[in-house]
């Protein structure tokens, strides 16, 4: 037994220029950023004020730059695919066979996993305590560790890229093509330990979340008087407290296959490789939702907000979202209408499908009813929901449409469905998460970000998306199946090339985001969000600073009704100065920070490499040192600090101020235009 | 607020399905609208959805448990394997010790230490001893050549047992720092919040072995 | 109100998982005493074990109709981890307990699903499984 387990030098591409070159470009400019953060000074400023901080707002902002980062990874890989196949009719194109199925397969597991998950839960991890009126979320530290094992998952991913290899078989592993037998390099158990791993820290944001959404919110904040934003966070975590165990379970399984010959999936032995994609689509469907029920939830905020009118229909809007939580679960076989099942099994999993997409109805009619009669603002993430209400529409039917056995008999597989996915997910998921940032991102940083770039970006990728994938439903008409390295169809070309055209028109799209974001920040000054309530807002989150204490707020908020903040700000208006004095500060006790989450990500981090090259002492010594870290967490005495209450004083003060003068403001360009008007 | 007013106003649409809530907190408790709920019941809680949470990765292991009993790939079933005097015996130490870790509750409540680390030390000793039957069967079995790499049925009952072994190994982990801390740091909030979290790990796997030794034992022993 | 509190969070109700109270409020039930816990504790150990023992007792003895038997082992397990959840987690359907109870009911419905739902979906499937040997065959093998 070697050292290093299975890793040898040839694991790193010497001889492969893409991934070297690709590589190579990733660690130098990984070096510098680190190099340059060191040189400036900031390491310590970030240890002590970002890396082991377990205050939401911070914790939420690093797993949106993740997302962010992971976004641009996921995206190289989506042009790489384009270009192949707009170049590969009759030819060979640029990616070998073996490099064209790590990427797609790369492409797939980092969007869902390392930026979508990431994007979702880091939005609802800024806005969902400040939401609730409370100080933090129910297990502050916990959420840290849930952070840094997704990024554990998400260098894992990336590490693939440089030593070894990646799975090949797509974002899922289908046995028997994955077991050992038939994949006997490290690609899949990259794949799995990955997973494994950010599994563990999402399934602890879903405990978090679900507990803070249940057992803390401010006084007087009833279930049906919290914002619709909690209550699509709680369906969502109550999924992934669901399903995440069962996503676990299952790569538990495979692993097990791989590593100590177990036959649940092997096709030997008596393995059933049928009862993997059982499993893995029980835990796909509801991850969809997962992904989907918080990005409806921006939507009810945004909509609501810039309509300038309460959400249309809350209680409806309440039982619509439980209701596709709970049939989310009951869907999962139109997955695999293909397999085998038989007509009785496809039709009741057909029919609840289609079914699902009712209460999904009734949201977008609500947020229809909620514009009409509103006095609508078209800032960027209203165009980002009023673009997700066309594009999910059109996404949502062409899923109504697979879900029929017999359609889905002709389409399974093909581009069709791919089309729908990226319809939906992109429709949905990505426009959400891009409305949300914008919408919250002065709340996380005092300023707002640029409008006429924030348009440019939402157009072009509005556009860029269409011209991609209107494509992909003509092609999978045309018989076109997904994940072609090459192909010899004279019909499908022309739309490839189409398609590849709107991939750029997207590269553009994400160049004016990241355009916007430059600018936004070098001009911050002229945007400054004084008051901490930018847009008009209608929930509690407004109404703390931008950005808020460490505390959130000096007192908590006394809840009398849905929409807090609105009738609090009426009133006001109505009377010209802030509804509440000056209350008694007191000190706040909060939760001290701990580098328990970076320790512990590090340490799976290296367990999990180890296992992938079965370098078996180190596993043992990354299992002994998870311990050490949950003994070393587990005997601290202090676990919380003390916020003085000159300090709250301080930091309150200061908001209010702000606002009075705000409102002092308001009240003298009130009285001068009914002067002028007279 | 009196217990027979509560009743009273439960009858009267408490959750305010019928209109909507004017003012006030509800009269009711459990809901969590009287402000944060105090630390004991959010931790209480939290581990109580991690607990189901588990449940539910178990869920697989039994639902792939069941999918796969008759694959025997020419191997031994559960009736030429079973030993049921060995598993009434596992299931007795589990019995117990979940019933001495109750005896551990009730002592860290009256924050007696001679009495917490006794029932500890029991619930512990009655753990291993599951732990250790359990390893002498998988043992017996390895060498009868139905190891888990024999056949599918086999795979998924190793592995379905085996995960509940490796969850009480970490309850005896979990246990043995317990029985650590208590002299150390004493009665404090915070290690009576992470006992009420491993007492309920601890219940929760005799939950789950009762599961087992039913469907696992018992109903393999006479389904054919 | 606060030193109510106290007094209240210093009794400590061993195992039981969370309850809510409303601040100030009287719990709904009387704190407990020594006796009445260990009461509980012991009659849930004895519920217990008489299951298990009718469990191991139904296979040997021939008391029980054949078919009937598996249908009783499920019986006597259910109402074992109904027993370990009264006696033990102190799991009632108090209003103070609604959420946990709440929650059971949740993953009592996705253990159902995946549980039922696995074994239905996969016993179809498995039927329409073209059986091992004819496959040998139709391969020439």
């Amino acid at each position: 037994m070697t050292l290093l387990g299975k890793l040898t030098l040839q694991a790193i591409p010497l001889h492969e220029p893409l991934p070297l070159f690709s590589g190579l470009a990733v660690v130098i400019i990984a070096l510098a950023v680190v190099a340059w953060v060191i040189a400036k000074g900031y390491l310590p400023y970030l240890w002590r004020e970002w890396i082991t901080s377990v205050d939401h707002k911070r914790i939420g902002v690093m797993y949106c730059i993740l997302a962010g980062v992971m976004l641009l990874r996921g995206f190289i890989d989506a042009i790489m695919m384009r270009t192949q196949q707009a170049m590969a009719y009759n030819a060979p194109g640029f990616l070998p066979p073996s490099h064209f199925d790590q990427v797609f397969s790369a492409h797939g597991t980092i969007m869902i996993f390392f930026v979508a998950m990431p994007f979702v839960i880091g939005l609802m991890n800024v806005v969902v305590p400040l939401q609730l009126g409370v100080r933090d979320v129910a297990f502050p530290t916990l959420n840290s560790v849930s952070f840094w094992l997704t990024a554990a998952g998400a260098l894992l991913v990336n590490l693939s890229l440089v030593v070894g290899e990646f799975d090949k078989m797509g974002w899922l592993p289908y046995p028997p093509l994955s077991e050992l037998a038939y994949s006997p390099g490290v690609g899949v158990d990259y794949y799995c330990w990955s997973l494994q791993i950010s599994g563990i820290g999402t399934l602890m944001t879903g405990i978090n979340f679900v507990t803070t959404i249940l057992k803390l919110r401010a006084p007087g904040m009833h279930y049906t008087r919290m914002p619709m934003f909690c209550w699509t966070a709680l369906a969502s975590n109550l999924l992934i407290v669901a399903a995440f165990p069962v996503l676990t379970a299952t790569l538990a399984m495979l692993l097990l296959d791989r590593y100590v010959g177990f036959h649940f999936f092997t096709d030997t032995g008596g393995g059933n490789s049928m009862m993997f994609m059982n499993l893995i689509w029980a835990w796909g469907h509801p991850e969809v939702y997962i992904l989907a029920l918080p990005a409806f939830g921006i939507y009810s905020e945004v909509v609501s907000t810039f309509s300038s009118k309460p959400l249309f229909g809350y209680r409806s809007m309440i039982y619509a979202t439980m209701a596709i939580c709970i049939i989310s679960f009951m869907v999962w076989l139109h997955h695999f209408f293909t397999m085998g099942a038989g007509a009785d099994v496809n039709s009741i999993f057909g029919i609840a499908s289609m079914i699902i997409a009712v209460p999904t109805g009734v949201k977008i009619f609500n947020w229809l009813f909620t514009m009409y009669g509103g006095s609508v603002r078209f800032n960027t993430p209203m165009l980002w929901s009023i673009g997700f209400i066309v594009t999910f529409a059109i996404g949502g039917m062409t899923g109504v449409l697979l879900a029929v056995p017999p359609a889905d008999f002709q389409l399974h597989n093909s581009v069709f469905l791919v089309a729908h996915f990226h319809n939906v997910i992109i429709g949905a998921v990505l426009f959400g998460v891009f409305a949300g940032y914008i919408y919250w991102f002065p709340k996380a940083f005092g300023f707002t970000l640029d409008e006429r770039l924030g348009r440019w970006a939402f157009w072009l990728w509005l556009i860029g998306f269409w011209v991609a994938w209107g494509p992909g439903y003509v092609v999978g008409l045309e018989g076109m199946t997904r994940r072609l390295q090459h192909y010899d169809v004279a019909e499908w070309r022309p739309w490839l090339i189409v398609a590849e055209v709107g991939v750029v028109i997207i590269l553009l799209g994400i160049v004016a985001q990241i355009a916007q974001i430059v600018v936004s920040v070098r001009t911050r000054e002229q945007r400054r969000d004084v008051t901490g309530d930018p847009w008009d807002g209608r929930n509690l989150e407004w109404s703390t600073a931008s950005p808020p204490p460490p505390f959130n707020f000096a007192v908590l908020p006394d809840v009398t009704d849905q929409e807090p903040y609105w009738d609090m700000k009426a009133r006001a208006r109505e009377i010209g100065q802030l509804t509440r004095p000056e209350p008694n500060y007191e000190p706040i006790h909060m939760p001290r920070n701990s580098p328990t989450g970076f320790v512990t990500a590090f340490l799976a981090t290296v367990t999990g490499f180890a296992l992938i090259w079965h370098i078996w002492w180190l596993v043992v010594l990354g299992l002994v040192g998870a311990y050490a870290t949950f003994v070393v967490f587990a005997w601290r005495d202090h676990d919380e600090e003390l916020i003085p209450a000159e300090e709250v004083a301080r930091l309150d003060r200061a908001n209010r101020a702000a606002r009075s003068a705000a409102l002092a403001h308001r009240q003298l360009r009130r009285e001068s235009q009914r002067e002028s008007s007279q | 607020m009196s217990a027979e007013g509560t009743a009273l106003r439960a009858g009267r649409d408490p959750y305010h399905i019928g209109h909507a809530p004017s003012t006030g907190v509800p009269e009711y408790t459990g809901h969590g609208a009287g402000g944060p709920a105090p630390k004991r019941i959010v931790v209480g809680y939290g581990f109580w959805i991690f607990i189901l949470s588990d449940v539910i990765l178990f869920s697989c292991f039994f639902a792939t448990y069941t999918v796969l009993i008759d694959a025997r790939n020419g191997g031994p079933g559960p009736q030429q394997l079973f030993d049921l005097h060995n598993t009434a015996i596992e299931t007795a130490c589990l019995l117990l010790s979940s019933f001495t870790c109750g005896m551990t509750s009730l002592a860290v409540a009256r924050h007696n230490l001679l009495w917490t680390e006794i029932t500890l030390a029991i619930t512990g000793l009655l753990g291993l001893t599951f732990l250790g039957l359990e390893a002498h069967e998988f043992h017996a079995l390895v060498a009868l050549g139905a190891g888990p790499t024999r056949s599918a049925f086999l795979t998924a009952f190793f592995a379905l047992v085996g995960c509940h072994g490796a969850h009480v190994t970490c309850g005896i982990l979990w246990l043995g720092t317990m029985m650590a801390q208590f002299p150390a740091k004493g009665f404090k909030e915070t290690i009576r919040h992470r006992y009420l979290c491993f007492s309920l790990f601890w219940h929760a796997l005799d939950i789950i072995w009762i599961g087992i030794f039913t469907v696992v034992y018992l109903i393999g022993i006479i389904t054919p | 109100m606060s030193s109510h509190r106290e007094d209240f969070d210093e009794f400590d109700l061993g195992s039981r998982v969370g309850e809510d109270q409303v601040v100030g409020a009287a719990p709904s039930e009387a704190p407990p005493t020594l006796r009445s816990e260990l009461r509980s504790y012991l009659t849930g150990l004895a519920l217990a074990a008489a299951l298990t023992a009718a469990a191991f007792w139904a296979l040997d003895e021939h008391v029980i109709y054949g078919p009937g038997i598996v249908m009783a082992l499920i019986v006597f397990g259910l109402a074992q981890v109904g027993v370990h959840l009264v006696f033990f987690l102190h799991l009632t359907t108090s209003p103070d307990n609604t959420n946990n109870a709440l929650a059971l009911a949740f993953g009592v419905l996705i253990v159902s699903l995946i549980f039922f739902g696995s074994i239905w979906v996969m016993y179809h499937m498995n039927q329409n499984m073209i059986p091992v040997k004819a496959l040998m065959e139709m391969r020439g093998g």
